[in-house]
C-alpha cells in the first residue's frame, strides 16, 4: 500500500470516527426527542457518509453494515417506522459494532462476526425487510436462496477513457455490482488496449460484461455507476431467470471480497457443512442444527464447571485487553482538529509577518543610517509578529475539557440500563481549556470513575426511595480552573463510602491493623489500593479491584492528584487537581512596582480605589478595607514579595478584590495594565515550586511575567503577620 | 609495533589540532581575576546578559528568570553564589545556559574566556581549606599551560538546596 493511499485511510479513520461521534451522540439525543426529523437527519447524513467513505477504500465489511443501519434509520427518517427505544438501542449497538469493524480495518484485529451477523439480521429485521440468507456462525446457506423478484442482467460497460484521471476505480464499481446481488460472472474486454509503446497509462482502455443476479430494479443498478456514468457506454438488460446458473468466471472480483464478507461462500473452499448440504447427505435443517450445537471453549469449560461465568469473563477481558494493547501503538493516531477560527487568526498573523519581513528587507535594500528608528521599529513588529504566532501555535494544542467528557452520556445511558438504576449526567465548565495531551490521558481515569458512581456509588431506585432521595440519581462532572491547577471533579449522590467495608477489607487484606485507629483520611486512599474493592459482587461494570489504582497512577504520572470526599448517605466526589502547565488561562495583568504580575482573571471578583477612611487596623497592623458593609483583610502585594512599590499609600493605589477557596481578600497593587489570555509556562521545569506564585508566562515585551497563586500569596502574607510585626 | 606506533601518532596529531582523547575541554569563564571551568558538553550556549524578572522571596544569588525561546530558565549570579563582591554589568558580562539534569539554567559570569583541553593527569583534586572556604561545588582544579582553573561541579552547584526547596527561602520581613 502507497504511504499516499495510507495517507486517505488515515483522513478516513478521522473523518469516520467523528461521524460516529455524530451518529451516537445524535442516537442518545433521538431517544429524548424521538419526533426530531432534523436529528434523525443528521444522523442519517452522516452514516451515509461513512459507508460512502469506506466503500471508496473497498472496505467492505463496513460498507455493508452501515447500509443496514442506513436502511433502518431511512425508514424512521420517512416516518414509516417510529422511533423506539428497542430501535434505539439497536442502532447503538450497531454505531459500537461499527465502530468495532472501523477499528478492525484500521489495526487488523479480527471481528467478533458474530455479533456483526447478529447485528445484521437485527437491523434487517427492524427495517421490516426479509432478513437476508445470514448464515450461522459458518456460513451454510445455500449460495442464493430464491427470491421471486431476483433477475438476471447482463451488464456491457465501457468506462470513458479518463477514468483513471479522475481518480476512479472501475474495481470499486463491480464491488459495489457485487454488493446488489451476485456478481455471477465477470468477463473483462481488453481489445482495446493499444500495443505497449502507444499505452497512455492514465487512460482507461478496458470494457467489462457482466451478470449480475438480483432483486433490485435497474435504477438501482444504475446508480452503481454514478460517478462514472458520464461517458460511459453502458447497457443494462434484463435477461431471464433460468440464466442465473452460470459458471464463475475467472476474473472475478469476489476472491478479493470474500476475505471481509463470510456471506459469500461460493468458489473457494467450501465448509464441510456445505459440501455435505450439497452432495445431499444431509439436510441444511440438519446441519444448521448440528451448527447450533457447536460451542466456544469458553461455553464448553463453563457447562463442565471447569470455570465459572465470571472467570470466563475475566478471562476474556484479558484476552480483548491484551489484543487492544497490542494494536493501541498501531491505532494511536498523533493529529489533531483545531478550531478554524484558530486557524483563521494564524494565518492573519502570518500575512502580517510576511508584510513585515518584506517592509524590512525592502528597508535593508538601501538602508540609510537616518532611518535607524524606522528600523528598530518595524524589528520591533517583526518581534511582535512572531511571538503572536508563537502564542497561537502553542494555543493550538488546546482543547476545551468537553471533549473528554463527550464520551460520557453514551457511557451512563449503557450503565444505567445495565444496571437499572435511574441516572442523570450533569456536565459542566465544559469550555475549560487544557493541553491535548492531558485530555487524552484524563479519559480513562474519568471513565473509570464514573463507572464507579454508577455502579457503587448510586443505590437501586428502591434503596434510594427507601432513604427519602430522589429516585433518579445524579452524577456531575464539572471541571474548572482553581489554584493554579485544573480540578475535575467526578461527584454522585449516592451512599457513600461504606467505612466499616474499607476497614474490614483493609484488615483482610492486611494493610491495616485490626485495631488501629485511622481517621477518615487515612481510610478513604486506601480503595486506591490495587486489588481492592469492596463491592458484594463483582459486576461486568466494575467491582473487581482494578481501577481505582490505575487512576490514582494515570493521575500522578500527568503530576495531578486525586482526593476522595464522601459523606454516608449523601454521596462521594472524587477530585482530579491536574497542574495547569500549558493551559491558557484569562489573566489580568498588573504592576507592582517595576515587576508585572499576572492575576487569574477567574479569582478577581472587582478593583476598587479605596476611599479614606475606609482602612482600618486591628492591633496595631491588621489591616482591613470596608467593602460595602463587609470589612476583608488586606494585603499589600510588595509587602509579600518584597517589592519596591510605587505607591505604600493605599488611597493612590488599587485595591483587586479576589476569592480563592471561598475566602475574600483584598490585594494591594499599583495599577492594572489590562486584560490578556497567558500561555502558562512550568516554574518547576528549571527551577522549583516558588510559593505564591502559580506559574510563569511570557509577557508582551518578552520578558517574564509571573501568575499569582491567591493561596498562596494569602498564606505568604498569613506567616509573615507575626515576623513583619 | 605499527598499530602503536599509529596510535601515538594520532595522539600526537589531535592534540596539535586541539583535540584529546583522555581528558575532556572545558568553557572558561572569568569572575574577577578568577578562571573557572565547566564541563563543555554541559553548556548549551551563551548568551549576552539581558534583563531578567526578579523571582519574589529566593536567595538573592538567584537574579530572576529569563524567556529563553519560551522556556522560563532561572539565571544565578555566580558571585553573589561564591559570596564574591558584585560588579556592574559590562559589555562583556554574559550567561552561559548550562542543562544540568535535564534542567536548563543560567549563569551569569564576568566574560567568557575559552575552551581548555585539560588532560586527565592535569587535574588534582580539590584542594582543603577546612571551613573557612566551601569548596564543596569544585571537581577539582585544574593546569593549562600557567593557569590555573576551578572545575565546577554543576551537580552539587546548581541543584543544592535552594534550587530544590520552596521552604528554605529566607521570609520576608
Amino acid at each position: 500500500m502507497s504511504d499516499e493511499f495510507a495517507q486517505f485511510q488515515e483522513a478516513f479513520f478521522e473523518e469516520a470516527a467523528e461521524h460516529l461521534a455524530i451518529v451516537e451522540e445524535g442516537l442518545l439525543a433521538l431517544e429524548q426527542h424521538p419526533q426530531d426529523l432534523e436529528l434523525l437527519a443528521k444522523i442519517f447524513r452522516s452514516a451515509h457518509s461513512i459507508k460512502g467513505a469506506s466503500g471508496m477504500f473497498g472496505f467492505n465489511a463496513v460498507t455493508q453494515f452501515t447500509h443496514k443501519m442506513e436502511t433502518l434509520l431511512d425508514l424512521l427518517r420517512t416516518g414509516e417506522k417510529a422511533v423506539s427505544p428497542p430501535i434505539a438501542d439497536l442502532l447503538l449497538k450497531s454505531t459500537d459494532c461499527l465502530k468495532t469493524l472501523i477499528e478492525a480495518v484500521k489495526s487488523g484485529v479480527a471481528v467478533d462476526d458474530e455479533v456483526v451477523q447478529r447485528l445484521t439480521t437485527e437491523l434487517a429485521t427492524a427495517s421490516g425487510a426479509q432478513p437476508p440468507a445470514v448464515p450461522q456462525k459458518q456460513s451454510v446457506a445455500a449460495p442464493t436462496q430464491s427470491d421471486s423478484q431476483e433477475r438476471s442482467y447482463l451488464i456491457k460497460w465501457t468506462p470513458p477513457e479518463w477514468l483513471f484521471q479522475r481518480g476512479l476505480d472501475p474495481l470499486q464499481v463491480l464491488k459495489e455490482l457485487n454488493g446488489l446481488g451476485d456478481l455471477s460472472s465477470v468477463t473483462l474486454d481488453m481489445t482495446r488496449v493499444p500495443d505497449l509503446a502507444e499505452i497512455d497509462p492514465e487512460k482507461c482502455y478496458l470494457s467489462w460484461e457482466l451478470q449480475l443476479l438480483t432483486g433490485k430494479d435497474q435504477k438501482t443498478i444504475e446508480s452503481a455507476f454514478e460517478f462514472v456514468r458520464e461517458d460511459s457506454k453502458l447497457v443494462i438488460e434484463a435477461q431471464p431467470v433460468a440464466s442465473s446458473e452460470c459458471q464463475v468466471a475467472s476474473q472475478n472480483p469476489q476472491h478479493e471480497i470474500r476475505n471481509q464478507q463470510p456471506e459469500t461462500v461460493e468458489g473457494g473452499l467450501k465448509p464441510l457443512g456445505a459440501i455435505l448440504v450439497e452432495s445431499g447427505v444431509v439436510s441444511p435443517a440438519v446441519l444448521e442444527q448440528a451448527l447450533s450445537q457447536q460451542k466456544r471453549v469458553g461455553e464448553i469449560l463453563v457447562e463442565q464447571k471447569a470455570v465459572t461465568p465470571h472467570q470466563l469473563e475475566q478471562a476474556l477481558n484479558t484476552q480483548r485487553q491484551q489484543e487492544a494493547a497490542s494494536h493501541t501503538k498501531k491505532t494511536d493516531t498523533t493529529s489533531i482538529r483545531v478550531d478554524t477560527a484558530k486557524i483563521d487568526k494564524l494565518i492573519n498573523l502570518v500575512g502580517e509577518l510576511v508584510i513585515t519581513q518584506s517592509m524590512l528587507s525592502d528597508l535593508g535594500s538601501r538602508f540609510e543610517i537616518k532611518q535607524l528608528p524606522v528600523l528598530l521599529e518595524r524589528v520591533a513588529q517583526l518581534e511582535r509578529n512572531t511571538r503572536e504566532i508563537q502564542e497561537r501555535v502553542m494555543g493550538i494544542r488546546m482543547l476545551p475539557i468537553g471533549t473528554a467528557f463527550s464520551r460520557f452520556p453514551r457511557l451512563v445511558r449503557d450503565l444505567s440500563t445495565k444496571a437499572g438504576k435511574k441516572i442523570q449526567l450533569v456536565l459542566s465548565g465544559e469550555e475549560t481549556e487544557l493541553d491535548k495531551t492531558v485530555i487524552e490521558s484524563i479519559g480513562d481515569p474519568l471513565t473509570h470513575l464514573v463507572r464507579n458512581s454508577a455502579d457503587h456509588g448510586l443505590e437501586p431506585p428502591e434503596e434510594r426511595l427507601d432513604n427519602n432521595k430522589s429516585e433518579v440519581g445524579t452524577i456531575r462532572l464539572n471541571a474548572f480552573h482553581e489554584g493554579g491547577n485544573i480540578c475535575i471533579t467526578v461527584e454522585d449522590d449516592g451512599r457513600g463510602l461504606n467505612r466499616d467495608k474499607i476497614v474490614a477489607k483493609a484488615v483482610k487484606q492486611g494493610l491495616i491493623g485490626e485495631n488501629e485507629k485511622l481517621s477518615d483520611d487515612q481510610i478513604w486512599p486506601l480503595i486506591f489500593r490495587p486489588g481492592f474493592s469492596t463491592a458484594e459482587k463483582v459486576t461486568d461494570v466494575s467491582g473487581r479491584g482494578v481501577g481505582m489504582d490505575v487512576v490514582k497512577r494515570n493521575i500522578e504520572a500527568l503530576g495531578g492528584t486525586v482526593s476522595i470526599k464522601t459523606v454516608t448517605g449523601k454521596g462521594t466526589t472524587f477530585t482530579l487537581k491536574l497542574p495547569l502547565t500549558l493551559a491558557i488561562i484569562e489573566g489580568m495583568t498588573v504592576r507592582v512596582g517595576k515587576e508585572t504580575y499576572i492575576v487569574p482573571l477567574l479569582s478577581i471578583l472587582e478593583s476598587i480605589q479605596p476611599k479614606a477612611g475606609t482602612i482600618k487596623t486591628v492591633v496595631g497592623k491588621g489591616e482591613l478595607i470596608n467593602v460595602r458593609g463587609t470589612y476583608l483583610p488586606m494585603i499589600r502585594m510588595y509587602e509579600v514579595f518584597v517589592l519596591e512599590p510605587e505607591y505604600t499609600n493605599p488611597m493612590k493605589s488599587i485595591l483587586l478584590i479576589l476569592e480563592t477557596e471561598g475566602e475574600r481578600v483584598a490585594v494591594m497593587v499599583d495599577e492594572i495594565l489590562g486584560q490578556q489570555q497567558v500561555v502558562i509556562k512550568s516554574m518547576e521545569q528549571n527551577f522549583r515550586k516558588v510559593e505564591g506564585i502559580a506559574g510563569a508566562t511570557i509577557l508582551g515585551d518578552g520578558t517574564v511575567g509571573f501568575i499569582l497563586d491567591v493561596r498562596g500569596l494569602l498564606e505568604i502574607a498569613r506567616h509573615n503577620t507575626p515576623v513583619a510585626a | 609495533m605499527a598499530a602503536a606506533a599509529l596510535e601515538t601518532a594520532t595522539k600526537e596529531l589531535h592534540q596539535q589540532i586541539g583535540l584529546t582523547t583522555d581528558g575532556s575541554q572545558f568553557l572558561t569563564f572569568n569572575l574577577g581575576e578568577e578562571l573557572y571551568g565547566v564541563d563543555i558538553l554541559r553548556v548549551q550556549e551563551i548568551k549576552g546578559y539581558t534583563a531578567v524578572t526578579k523571582i519574589p522571596n529566593t536567595p538573592s544569588h538567584i537574579k530572576g528568570v529569563l524567556n529563553l525561546r519560551g522556556t522560563i530558565v532561572p539565571i544565578i549570579e555566580l558571585r553573589t553564589k561564591f559570596n564574591m563582591q558584585t560588579i556592574d554589568y559590562t559589555a562583556f558580562t554574559v550567561i552561559i545556559v548550562v542543562v544540568v539534569r535535564d534542567k536548563v539554567m543560567g549563569l551569569v559570569v564576568d566574560a567568557v574566556s575559552d575552551v581548555l583541553n585539560i588532560d586527565k593527569k592535569d587535574i588534582q583534586p580539590p584542594p582543603q581549606f577546612g571551613a573557612k572556604v566551601d569548596v564543596s561545588f569544585l571537581n577539582g582544579i585544574g593546569k593549562s599551560n600557567d593557569k590555573l582553573v576551578a572545575l565546577l561541579d554543576m551537580d552539587r552547584l546548581l541543584l543544592d538546596d535552594e534550587m530544590q526547596d520552596g521552604t528554605k527561602a529566607p521570609k520576608a520581613a
